[in-house]
């Protein structure tokens, strides 16, 4: 489980790393909206340019950025590979027997690798420069103006930190039961559909029973020091917005600015 | 046979930036038949070590030899399955693995999945629960709803109803009772001197260590620092705290009376021969 870098938390001093969570998020969701805008190739570059000047900014390193993008070359690969069969259009480019490669396929393609491969560098950059706490703070208070509307911001910023904060500890969980069960013999790798039922029973019940026990203990936990969701409760850490959040935020703006501009009133 | 290590390294995560190197060249030779401790301090690969005892953890470099098996980085898993009936591995809280309705069934799916027939698994079960000190009467209850010392003797009873020849416990009496502690310890003693097992358990409790392990194994940092006897080990309690290992109490009481101007002889180990030395003394100067 060690190699998922996609949605990680890297620990490092930069300017991107302390800017305020709420405009991260804010400029993350602008800029993504700003990938959708038919732009062309132009917009792209600059919208790659910004992310990999973001990057940069943050310290991350394009490899990190390259291990995330990995996981999806396959599923690319199965794209083109349905592109290829399916889209007719454009000039052929090549002709193997009663196959013929016409150029859109190949550019549907690319247009939506690198539609994909701008989705990650941007998630990246908020991911891999927040810590969740932070990240969940932000969530609750760009929440806040919908709890008119009945949005338990609160609740659901509480919801994601737990969430966040028990992954790595079932993760742990969940290896340890393995090994434990292969010490009973138990083969997951192979065997007859009902041992391999059995197999997979001996692990899903041992985690549901320590994953209850682990919530209620926090439940507990929680009640004990007087939690109660809904109340109000002060906070330890004060979100608080400065220059350089606005420059983010005023930056994303401009970059969707740009877009919608480029592709419609050009 | 005995066990052994032949300069044997783990690293966990290995080719990630949270690499880690929990056993360094180790080499170790456990006799069989015998009790051995392995101790020290949390994080020094204690753990890591016994889960190469059933491969369930592959040897980066080196070798393991287990039971006229040889473990190393290559091995197929295929061929291991057979070690891991042989060699029963207890993980620490292992009553996180109890699974099936009833304690007579999570008991037998050991041997099941060794190949024992449905009669026979359940002849082992019952027979393995009566060694942990469980009538049949809990047979038909559900793991689940006994209390935790219990589920602890089910969980153990599940390794031992494989019948292994090596039985490994990781911290057997962590969270237990004084009381669920010596019994336990009890048990284990009468499975290695009545059953002829070969018992390897990993504890930080040195007085179940003085009392009923015949070696004591050390680690530090994932190397062995320290293999010896009981006896050899405790008689220098000045290199015990050195390796912040709290001597057992007696050795501890024999070490203040030492330094007080008695003498105490070597070979006493047991409360009431002290008792009787310090007595003997008292009297003729008395
Ligand atoms: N699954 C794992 N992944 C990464 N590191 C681990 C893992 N398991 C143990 N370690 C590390 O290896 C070292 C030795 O661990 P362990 O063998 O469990 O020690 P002990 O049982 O003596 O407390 C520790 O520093 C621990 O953090
Ligand atoms: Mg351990």
């Amino acid at each position: 489980m060690g190699n998922i870098t996609l949605g990680r938390y890297i620990p490092l001093d930069s300017p991107i790393h302390k800017m305020d969570p709420r405009a991260k998020i804010m400029a993350m969701l602008l800029v993504l909206i700003a990938i959708f805008f038919p732009a062309g190739w132009t917009g792209y570059a600059i919208i790659f340019a910004a992310a990999a000047l973001t990057i940069i900014i943050g310290k991350l390193s394009f490899t990190f950025i390259w291990k995330a993008m990995k996981p999806m070359l396959f599923m690319l690969a199965f794209l083109f590979v349905i592109n290829a069969f399916l889209l007719k259009t454009g000039d052929p480019l090549f002709t193997v027997g009663s196959f013929t490669l016409y150029s859109d396929a190949v550019f549907q393609t690319l247009y939506i690798a690198v539609r994909l491969l701008l989705m990650v560098m941007i998630t990246t950059c908020l991911t891999a420069t927040t810590k969740p706490l932070d990240m969940t703070l932000g969530i609750e208070d760009l929440l806040k103006p919908f709890q008119k509307i009945h949005v338990p911001a609160h609740e659901i910023a509480m919801l994601i930190s737990i969430a966040l904060r028990f992954i790595p500890d079932l993760i742990d969980e969940t290896q340890r039961i393995i090994k434990a069960q292969e010490s009973r013999g138990v083969d997951l790798q192979e065997g007859k559909l009902t041992d391999r039922i059995m197999a997979i029973l001996s692990l899903i019940v041992p985690l549901f029973v320590s994953a209850f026990q682990r919530a209620e203990d926090l439940a507990n936990a929680m009640e004990a020091r007087g939690y109660a969701p809904g109340e109000k409760r002060t906070r330890y850490k004060v979100l608080k917005m400065e220059g350089r959040d606005y420059i983010l935020l005023a930056g994303a703006v401009l970059l969707l600015a740009g877009m919608v501009w480029l592709a419609y009133f050009r | 046979m005995p066990i052994s290590f032949e300069h044997v390294s783990y690293i966990y995560s290995k080719g990630t930036p949270y690499e880690y190197k929990a056993l360094d060249d180790v080499c170790l030779d456990i006799e069989e038949g015998k009790m051995t401790a392995v101790i020290g301090q949390t994080g020094s690969g204690k753990s890591t070590l016994v889960q190469h005892l059933n491969a369930l953890l592959l040897p980066e470099t080196g070798t393991v030899k287990v039971l006229d098996r040889t473990i190393t980085a290559s091995e197929k898993p295929k061929r291991l399955k057979s070690l891991r009936g042989d060699v029963g591995l207890v993980f620490q809280f292992p009553e996180y693995q109890l699974f099936e309705e009833t304690v007579l069934k999570d008991v037998a799916f050991g041997p099941k999945n060794f190949g024992a027939s449905e009669e026979e698994a359940k002849k082992r079960a019952l027979n393995a629960l009566k060694l942990v000190g469980l009538g049949e009467e809990y047979c038909e209850r559900s793991p689940l709803e006994l209390s935790g010392g219990q589920k602890r003797r089910i969980a153990i009873a599940g390794i031992l109803a494989m019948n292994p020849k090596v039985l490994v416990l990781d911290e057997p009496t962590a969270g237990l009772d004084p009381k669920g502690t010596e019994s336990m310890m009890k048990l284990f003693h009468e499975l290695n001197r009545g059953h002829g097992k070969t018992i390897l358990i990993v504890t930080h409790d040195m007085e179940q260590v003085f009392r009923y392990c015949d070696r004591v194994i050390v680690m530090e940092d994932g190397k062995v620092r320290v293999h010896t006897d009981t006896e050899t080990f405790f008689r220098n309690p000045a290199a015990c705290q050195e390796m912040h290992i709290l001597p057992p109490a007696l050795i501890r009481m024999k070490e203040l009376l030492k330094e007080n101007g008695f003498e105490v002889p070597d070979d006493i180990l047991s409360i009431d021969a002290l008792a009787d030395c310090i007595a003997r003394q008292v009297k003729k100067h008395g």
